[in-house]
């Protein structure tokens, strides 16, 4: 339709619109990109099976007094008659009640590992929450505004990146003293900078979108542009970095602790455990009190770095490997009855034939 | 409830809007060790014009020549580089941001892109309450009151309230964006291309319903388009723009049937025409060669020059004024030292033979130094 010299109204086709019922639409379903996200993730099902498996650790971890009084165990008790035999041998897996075996000391494996699970989330998320709450501000604060704030942000972080982490930690607890706070603390001080980092490069490019620029003609003020406009953009983002940094924290409190510098025993601490068992060279005749707190902290490892990546795929389906949209319950139904009365359809067009 | 007191008392007959030799340059940056501009591109260039109440001005010309830049420099989302630039009589270019806020109720813009101006993570709702959060001091209720209201004024249904941006069509979209415009009843809309990312059918819902809303609301429009059909069908009055200057300006119907300036000729000579009935009185395609030159180190003179069919020795020389030509009505300007007659062919401008100075006939001797 041309529009040149056209006086006249011109004459328009009614907008499709999405919300009429009946027809071809009818199984149009609106949902948030959280939802289909979420339905994403649910077809993922190694994501699936880590995210299960990290909600079990959770419950574990907060139920940990609850569970060790049903075993019996407490985690540092020493059962010097049950728990080791006679000749001062760790008690294998299995016997006298000691499902996971004991230690050196004679004390319940099992028992230690669920309060050294407690240790490793608390400081795991605790240190991640702290890293992401600081870099979301610092990288929001040096990518809006660029120029020397971000010079001097930017800088500042990239010397934080370049300090060899484990050296400056041991130093700053070697200085106040080890404690959790403290661990905690030092943990999230170095791995804020990777939140910070990414965070700014995704402000850098989020800031020249026009509806920052519709924002701005509002008259929002920058603050309000930065977490009501920008911010919820990043989210994404740092769900799966969060997702990723957290085994990484896990496994730099372990370290701190097999050092000697991190939980202090009699307290178990996966990383501790370890420490303990491998000092002398029991553990090459009772190698459980060795291998159990590996395999743990192992698989919680596995499972966030899995749950991140899965993550990833759903969040961000420009980098996934599926940016399909999942059906919804409904379709799924739906689909099911359909090639069900196909079925039956077919194979009673057969039974007409025969 | 339109604007505030410092934007009041403006009668229909003044001015909306004066623009008087705007200035933008961006600094280019570069350099090996540090920062430091290297050079300037001239996005605009010494703009001047003017916007009376409830009129729709047309920008038109090629991309990169500064229509959008000018739109932003407008809208004071961008400072000025030089010059003055009076909403209702007050000037807003040394206006701190507080001093802005009014300003900011009353100068809205529809921008281009329906996809990157909606936040993709935030419902259709909380951006549409934007306006009266940013600026009003509606109760929460109130608030969503006004913006349904506002939604199925533009055409959307309300019930869409708790929608995200992905769940619209680009034509939908594009209502949400109005609706934002129109949030706060401002008297001035710069809408930046606001149909050319559509459908040509939905181009005209758009179309149609800014119309609307114009007569509704006693809207004043600056239109930004290079779909010149679409900008004959809504404009009073049209601007030429080129490599950051206006080269013509005047009503619409004057410019569409006799533009002065040779860039406008050409630009105009190649809007496409359906009807058998124009095309028999369809002026002879102008098909520029070359491509528009660096708005860094534009050319001398006239800065179409390079790509003018009818160059002399003096356009590279000498800048033409924006001013009335013989036989044009008042408010028809063009920039040209020889403006285009009726009837005439403009002959194809080569690259290759640059005019010589000799062959120049001696008309160029007229023309003022």
């Amino acid at each position: 339709m041309s529009l040149i010299g056209a006086d006249v109204r011109i004459e328009v086709a009614e907008e499709h619109n999405p919300d009429r019922k009946g027809g071809a639409d009818r199984e149009f379903v609106g949902r948030t990109p959280w939802q289909l996200a979420w339905a994403r993730l649910r077809r993922d099902r190694v994501a699936m099976v880590s995210l299960g498996f990290i909600v079990f650790l959770m419950l574990v971890a907060i139920f940990a007094p609850l569970l060790t009084a049903l075993i019996g165990h407490g985690p540092n008790t020493q059962y010097s008659t049950t728990g080791l035999s006679p000749s001062g041998i760790p008690v294998a897996p299995g016997h006298n009640g000691f499902l996971l075996g004991t230690d050196d000391q004679g004390r319940d494996v099992l028992s230690r590992i669920i309060y050294g699970a407690r240790i490793s989330l608390e400081v795991g998320v605790g240190a991640t929450a702290l890293a992401l709450g600081v870099g979301l501000v610092v990288g929001l604060l040096a990518g809006y505004y660029g120029g020397w704030i971000d010079a001097l942000l930017a800088r500042f972080m990239d010397i934080l990146l370049s300090f060899p982490i484990l050296l400056f930690a041991l130093a700053i607890i070697a200085r106040f003293g080890p404690s959790l706070d403290l661990v905690l603390i030092v943990i999230a001080m170095f791995s804020w900078p990777y939140i910070g980092r990414l965070v700014r490069g995704q402000v850098i490019s989020l800031r020249e979108r026009e509806f920052v620029e519709a924002a701005r003609a509002l008259g929002s003020s920058d603050l309000r542009i930065m977490f009501v406009e920008i911010a919820p953009n990043l989210i994404a983002l740092a769900v799966i970095y969060a997702t990723l940094l957290i085994p990484v924290n896990i496994v730099t409190e372990a370290t701190l602790s097999f050092l000697g510098l991190g939980v202090l025993p009699p307290t178990a601490s996966w990383g501790n455990m370890i420490a303990e068992a491998q000092t002398g060279d029991l553990f090459t005749v009772a190698w459980w009190f060795l291998v159990f707190p590996c395999v743990a902290l192992v698989l919680t490892t596995l499972a966030f770095n899995l749950l991140g990546d899965g993550l990833r795929d759903a969040l961000d389906p420009r980098h996934g490997r599926s940016n399909i949209i999942p059906p919804t319950k409904q379709q799924r139904v739906l689909a099911k009855l359909r090639k069900r009365t196909a079925r039956e359809a077919a194979r009673e067009a057969e039974r007409a034939n025969a | 409830m339109t604007g505030t007191d410092l934007f009041e008392g403006v009668s229909d007959a003044e001015d909306l809007l004066q623009v008087e030799d705007v200035v933008k340059h961006f600094p280019v940056r570069g350099g090996a060790v540090r920062d430091r501009a290297t050079g300037q591109v001239r996005a605009v260039d010494g703009v001047s014009f003017s916007l009376k109440v409830g009129e729709t001005l047309g920008l038109v010309g090629e991309s990169g020549c500064g229509k959008s830049t000018l739109a932003r420099l407008v809208t004071a989302l961008h400072p000025v580089t030089s010059g003055h630039i009076q909403f209702k009589g007050k000037e807003i270019t040394t206006l701190s941001r507080r001093q802005m806020r009014p300003l900011r109720r009353s100068v809205q813009m529809v921008f281009q892109d329906p996809y990157g101006s909606l936040n993709p993570r935030r419902r259709v709702g909380s951006i549409l309450t934007d306006p009266f959060s940013v600026h009003g001091s509606l109760s929460r209720g109130e608030a969503k009151r006004q913006v349904q209201e506002l939604m199925a004024r533009v055409g959307l249904s309300p019930e869409h309230y708790n929608r995200f941006p992905s769940e619209f069509s680009g034509g939908q979209r594009q209502r949400i964006g109005i609706a934002r415009a129109l949030a706060l009843r401002p008297d001035l809309i710069v809408c930046d291309e606001p149909v050319s990312a559509l459908d040509v059918s939905i181009q005209a819902q758009i179309i149609n319903l800014l119309e609307d809303l114009q007569d509704e609301f006693m809207l004043t429009y600056i239109f930004i388009a290079h779909d010149l059909s679409v900008v004959r069908h809504v404009s009073d009055r049209i601007a030429v723009m080129y490599l950051g200057k206006l080269v013509e300006t005047g009503p619409v119907e004057e410019i569409y049937s006799r533009s002065r300036h040779p860039y406008s000729a050409s630009l105009l000579s190649a809007v496409p025409v359906a009807e058998k009935a124009f095309r028999s009185v369809r002026k002879q395609r102008v098909i520029l060669t070359g491509d528009v030159p660096s708005p860094v180190r534009p050319p001398s003179g006239c800065r179409f020059h390079p790509r003018c069919p009818k160059a002399q020795a003096i356009c590279a020389e000498e800048e033409p004024v924006l001013e009335q030509k013989q036989g044009d009505g008042p408010g028809h300007l063009t920039a040209c030292h020889f403006p285009v007659t009726a009837g005439e062919a403009l002959a194809l401008a080569s690259r290759e033979d640059p005019p010589s100075p000799d062959a120049a006939p001696s008309l160029s001797q007229g023309a003022p130094q």
